[in-house]
């Protein structure tokens, strides 16, 4: 019996092991307790609260008796991708992240309610909801917009949506997708802009040199071509151009991958961001050694490049404000202080004037933009399936309206004709009813 | 509340010197030693229960048993000098000892003295009782308390229409355990500590049930009355250990049984087809093989020295966690093993059959992970939780949040949001009480087990079988890793396998389980008036005398020179 009592040390191991991990789990609880809770704070049953446009809309409330939406249809669905709903459909809403007003933590209470649980937003409802009712006519795709001196997000809107109040069993697929946040495209000529940045403090003497297109490009037997023979232009007219049999050149023969891949990198195109703790999508762009034609095609956005439409958007909100990110956030007054320098002054500074320079030599002519000083780019991404994403980003340069913005519409053609006419139609509507 | 409930608890366990038994004496040159044990080894070796320094003796030499109908035997277990009774070789099956014998053992001689009657009702009383030192009965108004307090956070939380039901499954139990604890003083049994526990966790759990599926709660009480009968008739059974020794192998059969019939009729649901469904109950037939495998695993110390039967339970043991893996409950395959290896190193002692069955049970794991895609994603998604919130981390985000949410004193029961999670009330249910009691609480529900198991571990040395005390640490160890499991698993520092909290979690076959692996620790515990699964003295004293076997009255100093009383 000794014997057996002396083996009963085996079950003393279980148990000694046993109270470690507890006592490493009430350690872990003490250091981290507040974060683990207020991870889903919002589905305490006790916590009320509401989240509002900039405007006081309610976007969403709740209390105990009762978890509701907004009241209008349009405003639950344009709204959807920002609120989220209460049982955490969708990743990157705001009712499962950001719920810190509506409670509070404490290792003894554990999660419990702050008396003010109201959160307001810097959303405004009403251009969200006209935002999305022309996009859903366009199809699938997202409009994101922001002010570019305080961060605040104005505009987020994706496409297809769901109404959270009524929910579907089988919504229509990607409904749960913020297209903004948490998808990445294929950017087209959009990503000239990055591949102009490198130029620009690169290659000496850039802006004299002139740059002669013929409608194709033959890189070692593979063929770049424009939609027509640009002829002799100058750095600013090839952009204005798009030209890209120019970029092309540019891209191999001047850039070269390396410089390609430090911009892409520096300029945060290939890691994931956050936006007050939602994580947004990382993007892709060749960095293993590819060859020229293929360098050539990353360089006018093609290849396997991938961008997320939030990375795309923090780059112009940069090159908007002269270099310096104001980190985007959904709450309204912005991020004050939160600043991220991005680019070089001076080439923001000069990137502005390009991108103006596209609106008044080649944008102007075809769309009437009732002179908002739109800066831009367009960009229709090829997708391989015969039809393009089209995409259309850059900024107001109008102290009033500081807005930086960024559309993309999946398959929807040529970047100017439906991305850069339902941008203009947007800001169009917000100065006529005084929302902006 | 808990906390003083469970200190109660903590010092009525394992407070107080350990206090033997005594059953016959050897008398060895011109002492008498003591034979605390029914099963005591004789030898030389710092293990052997009595030590015996004579000339030709073995370090391990023989073994001396008694069974339950008081004859005593002794058997030669491998000693080089041999074992002779009155002149006479002991076969392997062993001689019987009667009072005055002589046992030379390799040369040395000893004389065998059994106890006479005053002798032991002297030393019996000298045994302090048990539940002397702490009343139970404070103990379990303290409980009454707690389940009343419980009750009242019901009454503020539950809809009106759960609230009968909710009333009288607490009325019940608190009715049940008073009637138990009634029982037991009327029996003269008074180590109701196992028992407070135990009710102690099938509060909780009641609780849980009562917040997560009130209108199930007839059935949860229906399900506590039948696992508490049951408790009580498996320590019945147990206090016989021939008997119980008897019934091994049907039990074994009987248990892989169960497991045959649910691979064969069972259809997989959540990766595992451990339920059988009959007559509208679900019911997981490993939940009770746990106790039957047990019950076959232990041994009584004859067998372990002598039969060398680990063999034939290893393979038994294989042909379990096979079926458990056939079953696809991964889990349970683990706890299996786990006890397993304790059974096997309780009984053999030898560490290389168990890191031989570590290494053998580490590739069939690598098998298993590598074959069934769900469990790899298991072991994938470990430790990176919060990587995939929405996907493979979703049950474990959440319990961790919830557990967090609850703070030290918790939201109050039905008050917290983890329920509104499928299997928050059997997997995660550490979370949930974490989140609705407070982390205290749920603290002291672990504690709960671990105490068990403490207790489990003092009477191991005192038992008066092998078996009991073999049973009782393979029920512990089994608890314990359970626990583990299920509670590590939910907070994300083991893969989440999906297995149940003893007595906590919701669950029928869980809950008749755990109450049946409770019968096995209190078969262990022979304090004084402790165990309704022990015999007591008195009665062992009267069964003798009734059926004639006599013991001669000797006094200590001066035992009578025994003439041979073999019939």
């Amino acid at each position: 019996m000794k014997k057996i009592s002396s083996r009963a040390i085996s079950v003393f191991l279980i148990a000694a092991l046993v109270i470690t991990g507890m006592c490493y789990f009430v350690k872990e609880d003490y250091l981290h307790g507040r974060k683990w809770a207020m991870y889903f704070s919002m589905f305490n049953p006790e916590a009320e609260g509401e989240l509002l446009d900039r405007n006081g809309v309610m976007l969403a409330a709740f209390n105990r008796e009762a978890r509701v939406y907004a009241k209008d249809w349009p405003t639950r669905v344009a709204n959807y991708h920002v609120t989220g709903d209460y049982v955490g459909m969708t990743g990157t809403g705001l009712l499962t992240h950001f719920w810190g007003s509506a409670s509070d933590y404490d290792f003894l209470h554990g999660i419990k309610n702050e008396k003010s649980g109201s959160l307001s937003l810097g959303i405004d409802a009403e251009t969200n909801n006209y935002a999305y009712q022309l996009l859903s006519q366009y199809g699938k795709g997202t409009v994101m917009m922001m002010n570019y001196r305080t961060g605040e997000v104005i505009c987020l809107v994706s496409s297809p949506s769901v109404d959270p109040a009524y929910p579907v069993e089988e919504p229509e697929d990607g409904s749960y997708v913020n297209r903004a946040l948490t998808a990445t495209y294929t950017p087209g000529s959009t990503f000239k802009l990055i591949t102009s940045a490198a130029a620009l403090e690169n290659v000496p003497d850039l802006e004299n040199m002139t740059f002669h297109c013929y409608g194709e490009l033959d890189i070692a037997g593979v063929k770049i071509t424009c939609m027509e023979a640009h002829g002799t232009q100058t750095f600013e007219q090839a952009l204005a151009n798009s030209c890209n049999c120019a970029f092309a050149k540019i891209t191999y023969m001047n850039v070269g991958q390396r410089l390609m891949v430090q911009y892409v990198t520096d300029y945060g195109f290939l890691n994931g961001h956050t936006i007050d703790g939602i994580y947004t999508s990382a993007g892709n762009y060749p960095t293993e050694f590819v060859g020229d034609p293929e360098l050539a095609w990353s360089g006018i956005g093609q290849s396997t490049d991938q961008v997320c439409p939030f990375s795309m958007l923090r780059y112009v909100a940069a090159i908007a404000n002269g270099g310096l990110l104001a980190e985007p956030t959904f709450l309204k007054g912005g991020s004050g202080e939160k600043t991220t320098p991005l680019l070089n002054p001076a080439t923001a500074v000069r990137l502005q004037e390009l991108m103006r320079n596209n609106v008044t030599s080649h944008y102007e002519e075809e769309v009437d933009f009732s002179g908002l000083p739109f800066c831009a780019k367009t960009g229709t991404a090829e997708t391989g399936a015969g039809t393009s994403h089209s995409w259309f980003t850059g900024f107001l340069q109008d102290e009033d309206h500081p807005y930086a913005f960024v559309a993309v519409i999946e398959e929807g053609g040529f970047g100017l004709w439906a991305a850069g006419l339902m941008v203009n139609d947007i800001f169009q509507h917000m100065l006529e009813t005084g929302t902006a | 509340m808990s906390v003083i409930i469970l200190i109660r608890n903590l010092r009525s366990l394992l407070s107080g010197k350990t206090e033997p038994e005594t059953w016959a004496y050897l008398r060895v040159g011109e002492e008498n030693v003591p034979v605390h044990h029914w099963e005591s080894l004789l030898g030389r070796a710092r293990s052997a229960d009595l030590r015996l320094f004579g000339e030709g003796i073995s370090p391990i030499h023989a073994v001396l048993k008694r069974t339950d109908k008081g004859l005593w035997s002794v058997f030669d277990v491998f000693s080089k000098g041999g074992v002779w009774v009155n002149g006479v070789p002991v076969p392997e099956a062993g001689t019987e000892l009667h009072h005055g014998d002589t046992v030379n053992l390799g040369g040395s001689c000893v004389r065998f003295l059994n106890i006479s009657t005053e002798q032991r009702q002297r030393n019996e009383k000298k045994r302090t009782g048990a539940g002397v030192l702490v009343n139970p009965a404070v103990t379990l108004v303290e409980l009454t308390l707690l389940q009343l307090f419980l009750l009242l956070q019901h009454s503020f939380s539950a809809r009106q229409a759960d609230r009968t039901s909710i009333v009288l499954a607490f009325a019940s139990l608190i009715v049940l355990e008073w009637c138990v604890y009634e029982a037991m003083r009327l029996m003269n049994r008074m180590g109701f500590e196992i028992e407070i526990l135990a009710f102690y966790l099938t509060t909780l759990g009641l609780s849980v049930a009562a917040s997560a599926v009130p209108e199930d709660l007839y059935k949860q009480i229906l399900l506590i009355v039948a696992s508490v009968m049951l408790f009580l008739f498996s320590g019945w059974w147990m206090s016989n250990l021939k008997r119980t020794n008897a019934m091994r192998i049907p039990v074994g059969v009987l248990a892989l049984g169960l497991l045959a019939l649910n691979i064969a009729t069972s259809d997989t649901i959540n990766g595992a087809k451990s339920w059988l469904e009959f007559g509208g109950y679900s019911f997981q037939p490993s939940e009770l093989v746990k106790a039957f495998y047990i019950y076959v695993g232990a041994a009584t110390l004859d067998a372990l020295y002598m039969k060398r039967n680990l063999y034939s339970f290893i393979l038994y043991s294989a042909a379990c966690v096979v079926a458990l893996a056939l079953i696809g409950d991964f889990g349970t395959a683990l706890i299996f093993f786990i006890t397993f290896l304790v059974i096997s190193f309780m009984r053999s002692g030898s560490l290389a059959t168990v890191l031989l069955a570590v290494t053998g049970a580490l590739l069939a794991g690598f098998l298993a992970v590598s074959v069934r895609p769900y469990i790899a994603r298991r072991f994938a998604v470990w430790g990176h939780v919060w990587d995939d919130v929405y996907g493979a981390g979703y049950q474990q985000t959440r319990s961790i949040s919830a557990a967090a949410s609850g703070g030290l004193i918790g939201k109050g029961a039905g008050a917290g949001w983890l329920r509104g999670i499928a299997a928050s009330d059997t997997d995660m249910v550490f979370a949930y009480i974490c989140e609705e009691q407070g982390l205290i609480i749920a603290l002291c529900m672990v504690a709960a087990v671990i105490l068990m198991a403490f207790f489990a571990i003092r009477c191991a040395g005192n038992g008066r079988s092998a078996y009991y005390a073999i049973a009782a640490c393979a029920t512990s160890a089994l608890m314990l890793v359970q626990l583990a499991l299920n509670v590590f698993g939910t907070l994300d520092l083991l893969p989440f396998t999906g297995v149940t909290f003893p007595f906590v979690s919701r669950g029928g076959s869980s809950l008749l389980g755990c109450w049946m692996l409770l019968a096995y620790l209190k078969a262990t515990d022979n304090r004084r008036g402790a165990s309704f699964a022990v015999n007591p003295v008195n009665r062992i004293m009267t069964w003798e005398q009734e059926h004639g076997i006599e013991v001669l009255s000797w006094g200590k100093t001066q035992p009578p020179k025994g003439k041979d009383r073999r019939p």
